[in-house]
């Protein structure tokens, strides 16, 4: 059948090709749309198992960062106004240095008073010295006189009594005395008290507070601690290990830590020990009414040297990811 | 001789058109219900199939689907990170949140927290903006599909809106699948979703798990099950899990199956019909063919050449009627991501082809009876 166009005939001719040319156009369509369903991998690196680890039995935790003293939040013995600050967030601090200074003008009006108590008791005593020594001599003149109708008995009685007066008059001031000394010691102990200095040496890690705030006893405003310091060289991490994989946690072995955000620094921590105590999981969602049920044994490691300190990887209070191996034979 | 069976069929145009026009529209009928069942069916697996890079999906042994989850305690991820085989595995959170709009609406929407450092668990793409918004504070993502049913004809970038007491601020568009449903979906951080989401005691809703071996995923899920205790699916798995929800939980089967029963049982009465009265109109014709000493067997296949052209045009007009619906509503939000799976054309052929086989067969029986003399009759 030669094609003729005065012969062509739509359903004989026209139609067919347009049924066909549409089946191929659909075939084309319905390949073309298939849904993309291709398994990609992730744009960002996520934690994964360190290569030594890979196809070993492992145990898998998270944790924080913290100074290997642990935090240690700094109180006040007083409550009052700051009067001096003498460190910043970063300064590195030797035991016993000053941190900080409460307001003591009410104490050295103590230590005053007392000062001039001390002054006082002094003039008294030497005033009742003098006496003591007037009465002394008045007496002794009187024993010393043969004729007894030259002096009166009463005379000496009163003499003699006049002279034990004297004497308790001395003791009285001496105790006056021990007593403002006393008050001064005391005054002087609570001027050492509001000079805070800190309990060991250490990084400064936080500061709370400002000149011119008032500390209470009872801790900062919104629980905030005073100051926050603590150890960081070395630095440790805490790892939450689930109480079920706790058994299977091989002890004394390294565990492989990354932070988070930069899972492909991965460093070596090694093993310091496990705490006694299995305690309930921390979830970190901020909620003032946490409740839990699942309970973690704690495990600490001890960071290298090199990825700590200013230029570090690992910074206190950072979250981590960490991977441990697991007993062999499990 | 298959030629003059051509021009027999096309002699009468009312008759040729009337078996096209059956093939086509039971061909449309079948094929487009088929698409859309597959389609909607599937819309049950679309927030499996939106998160591309997880091979295996870690959840709570009594967890169904992505939408039917219960949590579990934070530490599952540690648990299922000890199991070896496991490359990585990220946390993710499904909830059920309340989001107060600008205008004081109510509007119930789905917050995906994914993993705060990878952001493992978005879709792949996005229709506006970038992932990396979600560093930003209070930033959500949300899917385009949400866009037109939350903000219908504005843009919602920089819209604010209040979940759980907490500001939200629409910072992208993510180009995902709809859920069955076409709730709205919010995309955030983790961290920031466990904020959006009003508290209870677990938290983790999924583990999402890259293999090492992404051939052995299914290995992998059974190794996982094994030790953790947990329900591991695979990819495929926990898709289909999801189909199977919407087969169990909704009356959809029964309905489209209905509506693709009809549209067969329309071809074979239409085709059958048209079929046999154009075959017993012409059985004088058949008798003079006998009767110039043409076989059955000629006449067979005179009859399926004149089906098999019915066929190919009817069927060619019906899956192009597909293409077109498919095509014209695809911009429509209630049809994102609708596709014709290759299997269904291949399905409803097999219908036409049984329906004209069916139908060829029972014209036929009365003209190979008939004696070439019925000509002179």
């Amino acid at each position: 059948m030669a094609l003729d166009i005065r012969n062509l005939s739509f359903s004989r001719q026209i139609l067919p090709v347009i049924a066909v040319v549409g089946l191929i156009f659909a075939a084309l369509y319905i390949l073309s749309g298939q849904p993309d369903r291709e398994l990609s991998d992730p744009d960002r690196e996520p934690p994964r198992t360190p290569e030594a680890l890979a196809d070993e039995a492992r145990v898998a935790g998270s944790g924080i960062v913290e100074p290997s003293s642990e935090l240690v939040q700094i109180g006040s013995a007083l409550s009052g106004l700051v009067t001096g600050l003498y460190v910043q967030p970063g300064d590195r601090v030797s035991e016993g240095q000053t941190l900080f200074t409460v307001d003591d003008r009410a104490v050295r009006a103590q230590l005053r008073e007392a000062n001039a108590a001390i002054a006082e008791a002094r003039a008294a005593i030497a005033e009742a010295q003098s006496a003591q020594a007037t009465a002394a001599s008045q007496l002794s003149l009187y024993r010393n006189v043969d004729d007894p109708a030259a002096v009166s008995r009463s005379e000496v009685i009163r003499a003699e009594g006049e002279a034990s007066a004297a004497a308790e008059r001395l003791r009285l001031a001496r105790a006056r005395l021990d007593a403002a000394q006393a008050r001064a010691g005391s005054a002087r102990t609570e001027l050492g008290r509001l000079t805070v200095r800190a309990p060991i040496a250490g990084e400064i890690l936080a500061v709370n507070i400002r000149k011119g705030e008032y500390v209470s006893t009872m801790g900062g405003g919104g629980s905030q601690p005073f100051i926050e310091m603590g150890q960081t060289q070395p630095m440790h991490v805490r790892i939450d290990i689930d109480e079920e994989q706790a058994p299977r946690l091989a002890m004394g072995e390294p565990a492989t830590v990354s932070p988070r955000g930069a899972s492909d620094q991965q460093v070596q921590a090694s093993f310091v020990r496990a705490e006694p105590l299995v305690v309930p999981k921390r979830s970190l969602t901020n909620s003032a009414a946490e409740r839990v049920d699942v309970r973690v044994l704690q495990v600490i490691y001890e960071l290298p040297a090199d990825s700590v300190g200013d230029d570090g990887l690992f910074r206190v209070g950072q979250q981590v990811d960490a991977y441990m191996p697991a007993k062999a034979g499990e | 001789m298959i030629w003059i069976a051509i021009r027999m069929l096309t002699g009468d145009p009312q008759k040729f058109f009337g078996l096209v026009f059956g093939i086509a529209f039971s061909t449309l009928l079948i094929t487009q219900q088929l698409t859309i069942f597959v389609n909607l069916l599937e819309r049950g697996a679309s927030g499996v199939y939106n998160v591309s890079s997880a091979d295996v999906w870690v959840m709570d042994p009594v967890s169904r689907t992505t939408d039917v989850a219960y949590a579990m305690p934070s530490t599952a991820l540690d648990k299922v990170r000890g199991v070896p085989g496991v490359e990585w595995a990220v946390p993710h959170i499904r909830a059920q949140a309340s989001v107060r709009t600008k205008d004081g609406d109510l509007e119930g929407v789905a917050v995906i927290g994914v993993d705060d450092a990878t952001l493992i668990g978005l879709p792949k793409n996005m229709v506006e903006g970038s992932i990396d918004v979600l560093s930003q504070p209070d930033s959500v993502i949300i899917d385009d599909v949400g866009t037109t049913r939350m903000f219908p004809g504005q843009s919602p970038i920089g819209e604010r809106l209040e979940l759980n007491d907490q500001r939200a601020v629409i910072r992208g568009i993510a180009d995902a699948v709809p859920s069955f449903t076409s709730t709205v979906v919010l995309y955030t951080k983790y961290s920031q979703a466990l904020n959006y989401v009003p508290g209870t005691r677990n938290r983790l809703s999924f583990v999402l798990v890259g293999a090492e071996n992404p051939a052995e995923a299914k290995a992998l899920s059974e190794k996982i099950e094994e030790e953790t205790g947990l329900k591991a699916q695979t990819r495929e798995e926990f898709a289909r899990d999801g189909v199977q929800f919407i087969i169990d939980n909704t009356g959809i089967p029964l309905n489209f199956g209905i509506t693709v029963a009809l549209g067969f049982i329309v071809g074979v009465a239409i085709v059958g019909l048209t079929f046999s009265l154009f075959i017993r109109d012409n059985i004088k014709q058949f008798g003079a063919l006998k009767a110039i000493g043409v076989t059955n067997g000629k006449i067979r296949r005179m009859v399926a050449a004149q089906a098999g052209l019915v066929g190919l045009i009817g069927y060619g007009l019906g899956v192009l009627g597909t293409v077109g619906f498919i095509q014209a509503f695809s911009s429509n939000p209630t049809f994102k991501g609708f596709y014709i799976p290759w299997q269904i054309p291949l399905i409803s052929a097999a219908a036409v082809t049984i329906i004209l086989a069916l139908t060829g067969w029972l014209a036929l029986r009365s003209v190979l009876k008939t004696e070439p003399a019925s000509v002179f009759r």
